[in-house]
């Protein structure tokens, strides 16, 4: 009975639909919020050319601290480039020209007196492939610290390939074998020996790119959940073709499509309800 | 439906589509067992009881059908956005539809009750309140089916505004059958089960409502 007195619904207006997916026309400007309230990275009207390509358009975007941010969108829409540009990979290719604004820790990574090795030791990075150093499993994790004199003794060396192993999830199965190579391990195990080496630079950054696409389920959750560990202490950027993949693992979600970022949102929004129809239209398998 | 088509793997589009359209059958199914119901209490008819009765488990397995096939596009598809809007809400629309089928059932049940204390026919006045609430509750149905067939916003949105009325003819006509309780306690029964099928109707213009706001949060609000 007391449903009886109740009011009618308020209705959203028909009209609020029009404004609601299919935003298709503003290319200029990505729709969602760029700013983070802990940025690590802030990039501003980032541009790529690769002599005449234009490969990324006027890109602006922060990265958060403590989160996982994924990078969606079919091939050659730039996002590979894009987080390449983020410990400066793309200097290594003659023809690519990078400008915008880039900043780690509100300083310019591409200021004259940034090191760039310096930079890669605080922005680490793992590939699609797995690609352990010809070398033992031990050696693997301890050259960085080696180069970048991260150690003083051997002691403390032998604590910090410990501590790498462990939080890659990966100590419990290579400890009684440190002296084997590298590459004897099994694919997800790489992997995670390419995570240990990162992470025993203690980066602040970690960027993927696809690095579960060579790996069958059981190593990609192992992946996946070594993911969410490891966000408790570093930013995570991560390229991936399985949306499936950024919706377990990340907070963030950005879009791209032909070098413009398109969206970019919390996650648990962009694969319910994407504000953009080239989103809505790449997530649902309806693109191109 | 150009919402639930137009994937880059068509068989996705068919999928999609398969279920929606079962669920519409379903609609249309349970719509008519709704009039069917209120027409066997409103005149007390026990051959169209028993059909409603009948089609029941025709309903059931609707219910079970579609189930199972949006377990398989889940599955199988690992729909997003507005996809996996629709195969969640067209599950909560089966579920609406069911629960409209089962009051529907009780009407049928208490025209075929035979006891002294259930089966009362309605009198003419009781019967005519039936048929009046029916009518809006069959029409809200319709129109919210309807909603849900073409996917469109304005038609569901209509349906919302508009259940206030089911809830203002429902109050006065509980009011009514009261004053005639109090008029003659002879009716008491007869009145408790008269109340009874009312609150019946009215909770069928609640799923009907219900499927309305389905549509809504299909088309992203």
């Amino acid at each position: 009975m007391e449903r009886v007195q109740t009011e009618p619904v308020a209705i959203p207006k028909p009209a609020a639909r029009t404004s609601q997916v299919l935003l298709v026309t503003d290319r200029d400007k990505t729709v969602g919020t760029i700013t983070v309230p802990d940025p690590v990275f802030k990039c501003r009207d980032v541009n790529v050319h690769y002599g005449d390509k234009h490969a990324i358009k006027n890109v602006s975007i922060e990265i958060a601290r403590n989160q996982v941010l994924a990078m969606i969108g079919p091939s050659g829409c730039g996002k590979s480039t894009f987080l390449r540009c983020l410990n400066r990979m793309n200097d290594t290719i003659p023809s690519a020209v990078v400008t915008g604004s880039i900043t780690l820790d509100d300083q310019d990574i591409h200021d004259k007196r940034q090191d760039v090795v310096q930079l890669r030791a605080r922005v680490g990075m793992v590939f699609q492939k797995p690609n352990p150093f010809p070398k033992s499993i031990y050696e693997n994790v301890a050259y960085g610290p080696r180069i970048h004199g991260l150690a003083g003794d051997r002691v403390e060396l032998d604590e910090i390939v410990h501590t790498s192993l462990q939080r890659a999830g990966l100590w419990e199965e290579v400890k009684d074998r440190l002296n084997q190579p590298g590459t004897s391990l099994s694919g997800g195990q790489q992997q995670r020996l390419c995570i240990a080496r990162t992470i025993a630079v203690n980066p602040e950054v970690i960027l993927m790119d696809e690095p579960c696409s060579a790996l069958d389920p059981i190593a990609t959750a192992r992946i996946e959940d070594l993911m969410e560990e490891l966000r408790q202490s570093y930013a995570i950027c991560i390229v991936t073709h399985s949306m499936q993949q950024a919706a377990r693992v990340s907070q963030r979600t950005a879009y791209f499509h032909l070098g413009d970022l398109i969206e970019v949102g919390e996650t648990d929004r962009i694969f319910t309800n994407p504000r953009h129809k080239l989103t809505e239209d790449y997530i649902t398998g309806r693109f191109g | 439906m150009p919402l639930l088509e137009g994937h880059t793997a068509r068989a996705f589009d068919g999928d999609l589509s398969a279920l929606h359209v079962h669920a519409v059958e379903m609609g249309g199914l349970v719509l008519d067992q709704v009039q069917l119901a209120i027409s066997a209490y409103a005149d007390w008819l026990r051959p169209q009881a028993h059909q409603v009765l009948e089609r029941e488990r025709q309903v059931n397995a609707y219910d079970r059908t579609i189930e199972a096939e949006s377990l398989q596009v889940i599955a199988r598809r690992q729909p997003m956005a507005s996809d996996l809007r629709a195969v969640f809400a067209i599950d909560k629309v089966v579920t609406q539809l069911e629960r409209a089928g089962d009051e529907a059932k009780k009407l049928a049940v208490t025209v075929l009750a035979d006891s002294e204390t259930r089966g009362f026919r309605p009198g003419h006045a009781m019967a005519r309140d039936a048929r009046q609430l029916g009518r809006l509750v069959t029409q809200s149905m319709r129109a919210s089916l309807d909603a849900f067939d073409r996917l469109d916003e304005a038609a569901a949105a209509q349906v919302l505004r508009q259940d206030h009325e089911i809830d203002q003819e429902y109050a006065a006509t509980l009011r009514r059958i009261m004053t005639r309780a109090l008029e003659d306690p002879r009716l008491m029964h007869g009145v408790i089960e008269a109340a009874f099928m009312m609150r019946s109707l009215e909770r069928i213009g609640d799923h009907a409502r219900n499927v309305a706001r389905q549509v809504l949060f299909i088309l992203g609000h």
